[in-house]
């Protein structure tokens, strides 16, 4: 579907050095990352992270302050030329998380008008809108006005208006933040299925590290403007390079626990967790446990923490028990409810050596 | 009346209230609004009523009655509704869809001209442009050697340009408002498709906004069609004649009848138009506005053309309103036409009469009729605000709470119909009800009593609006978790409903009165020489040529519109402290 051949070696997207300032605030730092064509990118981190500010710049809607973003080894936008290319020219298409239907418009007039901005004559629009209109199972919506259309079925209109002119680049802004928790699933389907229908290079910023897990190809974890980690989503789940991704991404995410060297234990309180080697010779650590490596059943040999039930939820046929120890959230999987009252005492088992362990400064050191 | 405003338990103890006061109100919106229309129709349609008419449409004298009158209604009307969107969509856009610099200051600016009232643009334009036609003294241009022709100085183009001026800021405050919910995204999804900058205008932008276009042209319109002090001002004198100047003249002359015929067919004439602008937008699909992501609207760059627009827009604002009020101010203070800023004397205010000046005449704050004006208008002011809003609070709750039962809808009905029926028709259809006894009750033509009731039924529904949105403020949520906390009716009065509607209330009330201070078109009519109000004293010095004491006295009720929305918005703030 990409219209315009382009040598196999050169990046879809390529963002080198990339920043954006807003006065004294920094949104985005010296950013460079890049995916190849057909790549599924997803940019997901807590709001404020910058990830709406680098979805801007790549539309052409902000120029960046430094740095630049190259589409198919072509600049587009720099630092120093600002927005190089407007988005027409860019072939990019972006989906609105408001969705941004023109409300004076039919849904065919809405996917029309842009074909008709970009000079498409009447029977090419004509057909392509119906195409569009199919490809997104909405054909009977064709005359309706947007505020005649449930927010699912303007969901779809807005994707459909955006995929009409063919763009190579797709780009999504929180599309299905605005839905209710069934028809998000329903339509991250429908995204993946248009994503593979269409071959285009889409990036898709959420917050929801769900969706990062289920739909991307590339996943970047966006923090204050910088990125965290950048690679395949099973990657940043399996081995996260800081402290913030390693909480961020899993369902339940992993459970972090400060410790300081004793002797030839690293310990929690009083609690030895792990042997003293794991720390590599620094003070304090933080070991990365996952949730299914604590449970509420005695062990022999294992450590045991001290904790206070907060909640439990059941989870593919287990519980998913919450507890805090101090100040400190943890989550535990046990085979059956705890069956007591929140605020009461529970006993959490440590299995196993940790997944992983960070300085302080949240860096990985193993 | 309160009665009305009150929550369910008062309502269990007094059971009669829940019919009692729906039909209290019935009637006194019927006698306050149908009344006098029904009367005023009624008269017409006796046999010397229907001589009027036949005068009126089809007789020698129709051409001077109705048609010329017509003709010039519909020119202003028309010319003063395209300026308008004009102006108003201009500096819309500047202010909202632009990075022009200034953009705070502009946006006052161009609110500010609808607060004058017209007459004092009116008075100001007399003050500048009157030239020697009519005799008397000239005009500042003209007394400096600056011949200023007759069609600068009298008739319709100052007419057209008077009432512009005025009512180009009611046009920008609609549009601002419409342009400024349309969300960036809207915007930049137009940019996303490579469409340039005219064409998202065009394409995007101006069908989103439609509704506000029609219904700033069609309020333009009435406005320019009802407006009576203008055109008597600056048409009058060379006999130009509009069919609110006709209704005031045939009821001065005691042609009542006529007078009457021509108030029905000037309701007519605007209702036409409030009826087709309503048809244009009403019940098309296209027009529901879906909100974007809240707020944020996109600025375009102007460019090189920064500057240059930003003066434009600047010497507009400064034009429609500066202007205007430095010269009235500056005439009341100079004995010359020519000279308005030199040998400043305070003789017009404060001059102890009997010299050579103003034929001899005290100034205005030693007049003992001014006085007892000033008085009276702000008598007038203070009375009507509270009799229309707490009526208005009344009707508001009673439409509300029963919403969509037959009863809501007339009452919302009657309460919005002064809204379509121009001022001075209004006045005249009160002067066909009481204007002579009604069984025991005495005529109330000249009296107080006559001003109170015209001026607080024609303000309904301004004070129903503000009710509406008063009782909207105040969910009934917020009430019933005061009632679980357990406070009793009084007390969830005092703590939360008045607190939540002051402010609401407040600036209903300061709309109300600030209407009434300035309003000319209803008193016109109404106010005589046993009950003088300022604008109706302004009005009479400018027709007799005594042109300093006219503006001193605009500048007088200038003065007190001001302080009176100064004194709200203090109010508001100290009331409500939490908003700042």
């Amino acid at each position: 579907m990409i219209p315009v051949p382009h040598p196999v070696d050169d990046d879809a997207i390529r963002i080198s050095g990339l920043s954006q300032r807003f006065g004294d605030f920094t949104a985005i730092h010296d950013l460079t990352l890049s995916v190849p064509p057909g790549a599924f990118l997803v940019l997901v981190g807590p709001s404020g992270c910058g990830k709406s500010t680098l979805l801007r710049m790549l539309a052409g809607l902000d120029a960046p302050t430094g740095g630049k973003i190259a589409f198919m080894g072509r600049t587009v936008s720099s630092g120093a030329g600002g927005v190089i290319v407007d988005p027409r020219a860019r072939k990019a298409g972006l989906v609105f998380q408001s969705y941004a239907l023109w409300p004076h418009m039919t849904v065919a007039g809405n996917i029309g008008w842009p074909l008709k901005v970009a000079g498409w004559d009447r029977a090419a629009r004509e057909a392509r809108i119906a195409e569009v209109l199919s490809l997104l199972a909405i054909a009977g919506l064709r005359d309706r006005y947007p505020a005649e259309i449930s927010g699912g079925q303007q969901q779809r209109v807005a994707i459909a208006r955006t995929l009409a002119p063919k763009p190579a680049i797709l780009l999504f802004d929180e599309p299905l933040s605005n839905l209710d928790a069934k028809l998000r699933i329903e339509m991250r389907g429908e995204l993946m299925r248009i994503h593979r229908a269409t071959g285009a290079t889409s990036v898709y910023v959420t917050h929801d590290q769900v969706e990062a897990m289920t739909m991307a190809s590339h996943v970047a974890v966006m923090n204050r403007g910088r990125v965290e980690q950048f690679g395949p989503p099973l990657d940043l789940l399996r081995r996260p390079a800081t402290t913030f991704v390693a909480t961020f991404l899993g369902t339940p995410p992993g459970n972090l626990l400060p410790v300081r060297r004793a002797g030839d234990w690293l310990v929690h309180g009083e609690v030895r967790l792990a042997p003293a080697a794991l720390s590599q010779g620094r003070d304090e650590v933080q070991l990365l446990y996952r949730a299914e490596q604590l449970t509420t059943t005695a062990e022999a040999g294992a450590p045991v923490l001290a904790a206070e039930f907060a909640e439990a939820a059941p989870m593919a046929g287990r519980m998913m028990v919450t507890a805090t120890v101090g100040r400190l959230r943890l989550s535990a999987i046990t085979a059956d409810p705890p069956g007591i009252a929140p605020g009461d005492a529970i006993a959490l088992t440590v299995l196993g050596a940790p997944d992983a362990v960070f300085a302080t400064n949240g860096e990985r050191i193993d | 009346m309160s009665a009305g405003l009150i929550a369910p338990p008062w309502r269990r103890r007094l059971p009669a209230t829940r019919h009692v006061l729906p039909l209290v109100l019935i009637v006194v919106a019927g006698v306050l609004v149908v009344g006098p229309l029904a009367r005023i129709l009624l008269v017409t349609l006796t046999p010397s009523g229907l001589g009027a008419w036949a005068d009126v449409l089809a007789s020698r004298l129709s051409r001077n009655l109705w048609w010329l009158p017509l003709a010039n209604t519909l020119i202003l009307g028309l010319g003063v509704s395209a300026g308008c969107l004009l102006l108003g969509g201009f500096t819309a856009w500047l202010v909202v869809l632009t990075d022009a610099p200034g953009r705070r200051i502009l946006g006052l600016l161009h609110t500010l001209p609808f607060m004058i009232p017209s007459f004092a643009a009116a008075l100001a334009w007399g003050t500048l442009f009157r030239n020697a036609r009519l005799g008397g003294s000239a005009g500042y241009f003209e007394a400096n050697g600056l011949a200023v022709p007759d069609w600068l100085a009298w008739g319709i183009v100052p007419v057209l340009i008077v009432l512009v001026a005025h009512y180009y800021s009611l046009a920008f405050t609609i549009i601002a408002a419409a342009l400024s919910s349309v969300g960036a995204d809207l915007v930049e999804a137009a940019q996303m498709t490579g469409a340039r900058r005219p064409r998202i205008l065009f394409g995007i932008i101006l069908p989103v906004v439609t509704p506000a276009l029609v219904s700033a042209a069609s309020l333009t319109l009435a406005g320019a069609v009802a407006n009576f002090a203008a055109p008597a001002l600056l048409g009058l004198p060379v006999r130009m004649q509009t069919l609110s100047t006709r209704i005031f003249g045939m009821i001065e002359i005691g042609q009542v009848e006529r007078g009457f015929v021509l108030a029905l067919l000037l309701i007519g004439v605007s209702g036409i138009f409030l009826f087709l602008s309503d048809r244009l937008v009403s019940g098309r699909r296209a027009f529901v506005t879906v909100t974007g992501k809240g707020g944020r609207t996109r600025r375009f760059p102007l460019g090189r053309w920064r500057w240059p627009l930003l003066a434009v827009g600047l010497a507009l604002g400064i034009l429609t309103t500066v202007m205007p009020v430095l010269v009235l101010a500056a005439s009341s203070l100079a004995p010359q036409a020519g000279a308005l800023f030199s040998n400043w004397t305070t003789h017009f205010w404060l001059g102890e009469g009997g010299g050579q000046m103003a034929q001899g005449q005290a100034g205005i704050l030693r007049n003992p009729v001014l006085i007892e004006a000033l008085w009276n208008t702000l008598k007038l002011g203070v009375v009507v605000a509270l009799i229309a809003m707490v009526l208005g609070l009344a009707l508001a709750h009673t439409i509300t709470r029963r919403k969509g039962t037959v009863l809501a809808n007339v009452l919302s009905q009657l309460a919005f119909l002064p809204l379509l029926v121009p001022s001075i028709a209004f006045a005249a259809a009160y002067i066909a009800l009481f204007g002579r006894p009604i069984g025991p009750l005495p005529s109330l033509y000249g009296s107080f009593a006559l001003l109170v009731i015209a001026a607080a039924a024609h303000n309904l529904p301004y004070a129903v609006q503000a009710g509406r949105s008063v009782l909207g403020q105040i969910a009934g949520d917020l009430e019933e978790s005061a009632r679980l906390a357990g406070a009793g009716a009084l007390r969830r009065m005092w703590a939360i409903v008045i607190p939540l509607a002051i402010r609401g209330l407040l600036a209903g009330a300061i709309l109300v009165f600030v209407k009434m201070v300035r309003d000319l078109s209803l008193v016109v009519l109404l106010s005589t020489v046993a009950t003088p109000v300022l604008s109706m004293v302004a009005y009479r010095y400018a027709s007799e040529g005594f042109t300093q004491f006219a503006n001193a006295i605009t500048v007088l009720i200038l003065v007190i519109c001001l302080a009176a929305s100064l004194v709200a918005q203090m109010l508001q703030a100290r009331v409500q402290r939490w908003k700042r």
